[in-house]
């Protein structure tokens, strides 16, 4: 009796209406539990697609996405012009995802913000989702920011913020989709902090990342994407970095070297 | 010379005048609000025919005076049967001209809200109603208010035309004294105070309001 | 369409145009002379001195919270008397469009001016550009692209205004159209509808395309 992956994709396809070529194109993997998955690759390789698949936010055309063994998705070829997956609100919960930016609700306050789903999709008990959401906060050094609103914090506090806000609904999946792109340099470490606190406290994450040498220090199993297909896959991510078997990551590597 | 007790006389004059003025704006605004979610909500939902009609009001609207609005419902439209009082014809007149006014004004606030908020209210396991109203809405809002309370101004402004069919607002008041005593000076005091009490308040709250509402600033 | 015929008696036409003349006439002069009243209200608001300051908060916030008509009484029968000037109907509508469309006009101007990053400035300057260089080649040319739809807009606005002018007496496209209802009320007793729905129109064909330059001006210039 073998554990199910958390995450499992096969043969995802995933094909804008007026485009000659799919974005994804027969993409293949597995994210096992407790493990971080990273997808690197240059921009318009389909690296934030692949995260907006697998939330629901577009329609897929081909293959499948399963949680925990369970199959949530499954590609339609018709479905292109078609919007967000009509996922149930529970099953939503179980995938949490982080945006690049601008993604705290502006009309509410820190906690708020934490507090809005588990209150209102959980219906879970609001003084117990506010004792947790404050415990998360001091994870992530921000407890005495509770009551402060989004446009009085910084890029990266508010980063921390939304991923409180993922993290209180226990998600089995955390999607990273370039969460540190739009911060000013000084801001990023404190982001990339607390994921690798994530990482050894045992959570399921795809990170999707610009940070090199982040993404080798934190990843159990890497992807390269390129064209919509996967160019090369490694379970040492040491290795991967260092000394990539194709030509295209060897290339696609270099361009994150001065020399 | 400005004569005081002329003042103290017709004072009651203009509290009426006041007080038509506010009824019909009230109910004209209220009526603008009204027409103008419905047309924000047919552009943004894209609803095929009706999107077109609304467009074209829009335009009419916008682009054509109160004045000759009022005069086409009030003695046009009597000529094909259809007969208004001049109070009905003063608030369908202000709604037909504000309504447009209030729809540019909610659909740039519901455009203003970042698609990304839709999203992270879906991820977040919210539906599609917990996303409107507790997180498109209330930034929409926010945006809209500077626009919706000087559209309210401009409307309480424009209502000062309904004079002309012969409702006895502020500005009807004025006009009647200056024709029947000549008491020109007294009469426009009067008509400049009037519309200070009734404009002051509002254009206040309106700030207030505006900082109230101001939480989605970036 | 019963009644309709109205529109096609001689002369109907010929002077409802000639009416809608003047209509056009007061609201072209007025935004015209709006400009430099403008530039001028625009340029002292951005002044430091104090008394200038106080003036224009208080001619601006008057102008804008009391109603054009008001206004167009308050110069009717209030200024003309006062200065003991003799002002026709068509004077006093010019006048109060003037003072309206110039005080909103340097509102804009005054946004704009505002509104150029001080580092053009900067930048003129490290380039070795004289006061009056940077002014004319590089402030005003940006200023402008903010301020010309704003200014085709309010002049739609003193298009849509002149209509009032018909309250005070002065035969434009509206008075005209009333006469000519007198004039055929037992031949035509419908002629209302037709007349004041020509009229309408005759506003919406002089507005509407504005409307659309002003919304072209600003898609064309909001990206840059």
């Amino acid at each position: 009796m073998t554990e199910q992956p958390a995450l499992s994709v096969s043969n995802l396809t995933k094909q804008y209406a007026n485009a000659d070529h799919p974005v994804l194109d027969d993409i293949s993997f597995t994210v096992p539990k407790g493990k971080v998955f990273v997808v690197v690759g240059p921009s318009g390789s389909g690296k934030s697609t692949l995260l907006r698949t697998i939330a629901g936010l577009e329609p897929i055309q081909g293959g499948t996405i399963a949680l925990d063994g369970e199959v949530i998705e499954t590609g339609r070829p018709d479905s292109a012009k078609a919007g967000r997956s009509r996922r149930s609100s529970a099953l939503r919960t179980r995938i949490g995802m982080v945006f690049q930016s601008y993604d705290l609700f502006p009309n509410k306050t820190v906690l708020g913000n934490i507090t809005l789903a588990p209150t209102l999709v959980q219906k879970r008990d609001r003084a117990e989702a506010e004792r947790e959401a404050v415990k998360l906060l001091e994870r992530v050094g921000l407890a005495d920011r509770k009551d402060a609103w989004p446009h009085e914090l910084s890029g990266g506090q508010r980063q921390r913020v939304a991923i409180c806000r993922a993290l209180i609904l226990h998600p089995e999946v955390l999607l990273f989709d370039e969460v540190t792109a739009a911060l000013d340099p000084e801001m990023v470490r404190e982001v990339l902090d607390v994921m690798l606190g994530l990482a050894k406290s045992g959570q399921t994450m795809m990170i999707v990342t610009h940070e090199m040498n982040f993404a080798r220090a934190i990843a159990d199993h890497v992807i390269l994407l390129d064209g919509g297909h996967i160019v090369e896959e490694s379970d040492d991510a040491h290795a991967f970095f260092t000394n990539p078997n194709t030509e295209r990551a060897q290339q696609f590597l270099r361009t994150f070297e001065f020399e | 010379m400005f004569d005081w007790s002329f003042v103290h006389r017709y004072a009651p004059f203009f509290v009426n005048g006041t007080l038509m003025t506010l009824f019909i704006s009230i109910f004209g605004i209220l009526l603008a609000i009204a027409v103008g979610l419905v047309c924000a909500g047919i552009e943004l939902a894209r609803i095929p025919v009706a999107r077109q009609i609304v467009r074209v009001y829009i335009e009419l609207s916008r682009n054509t005076p109160l004045l000759v609005q009022l005069y086409f419902l009030y003695f046009g439209l009597p000529k094909l049967g259809i007969v208004w009082s001049a109070e009905a014809c003063a608030i369908i007149g202000l709604g037909f001209l504000g309504g447009s006014y209030m729809a540019e004004a909610m659909r740039g606030g519901l455009e203003a809200v970042p698609e990304v908020q839709r999203e992270t209210a879906y991820v977040l396991g919210l539906s599609p109603m917990q996303s409107i109203s507790r997180v498109v809405l209330p930034q929409a809002i926010s945006t809209a208010v500077p626009g919706i309370v000087a559209n309210v101004i401009f409307l309480i402004k424009e209502s000062s035309v309904v004079s002309a069919i012969a409702l006895a607002d502020v500005m009807y008041m004025a006009k009647d004294l200056i024709g029947m005593y000549y008491s020109t000076y007294e009469s426009l005091f009067l008509l400049v105070v009037s519309y200070l009490v009734i404009l002051l308040p509002i254009s206040i709250a309106g700030t207030w309001l505006e900082r109230r509402f101001d939480y989605a600033r970036r | 369409m019963q009644g309709a015929e109205i529109l096609l008696q001689p002369g109907v036409f010929p002077r409802l145009l000639q009416g809608l003349w003047v209509t056009v006439w007061i609201a072209g002069v007025s935004v015209g002379l709006s400009i430099p009243v403008g530039l001028l209200t625009g340029w002292l608001m951005t002044l430091n001195n104090r008394v200038v300051k106080v003036i224009m908060r208080v001619y601006l916030d008057f102008i804008r919270i009391m109603p054009q008509l008001a206004l167009l009484f308050l110069a009717y029968y209030g200024f003309a008397r006062w200065f003991d000037w003799n002002l026709d109907a068509t004077g006093a509508c010019v006048l109060v469009f003037v003072l309206w469309g110039g005080a909103e006009l340097g509102d804009l101007v005054r946004g704009a001016l505002v509104s150029i990053p001080e580092v053009q400035f900067e930048s003129s300057y490290v380039l070795g550009l004289n006061a009056w260089q940077t002014f004319s080649r590089v402030i005003l040319p940006q200023a402008l692209r903010r301020l010309l739809p704003a200014s085709v807009n309010l002049a739609t606005r003193i298009v849509k205004t002149t209509s009032l002018a018909v309250l005070l007496g002065v035969v434009e496209v509206i008075k005209v159209g009333q006469q000519i209802i007198d004039a055929n009320r037992f031949q035509y007793p419908s002629g209302t509808l037709w007349i004041y729905g020509v009229i309408f129109f005759m506003y919406f064909i002089v507005c509407w395309p504005l409307s659309i330059v002003a919304r072209r001006l600003e898609k064309r210039w909001a990206n840059d």
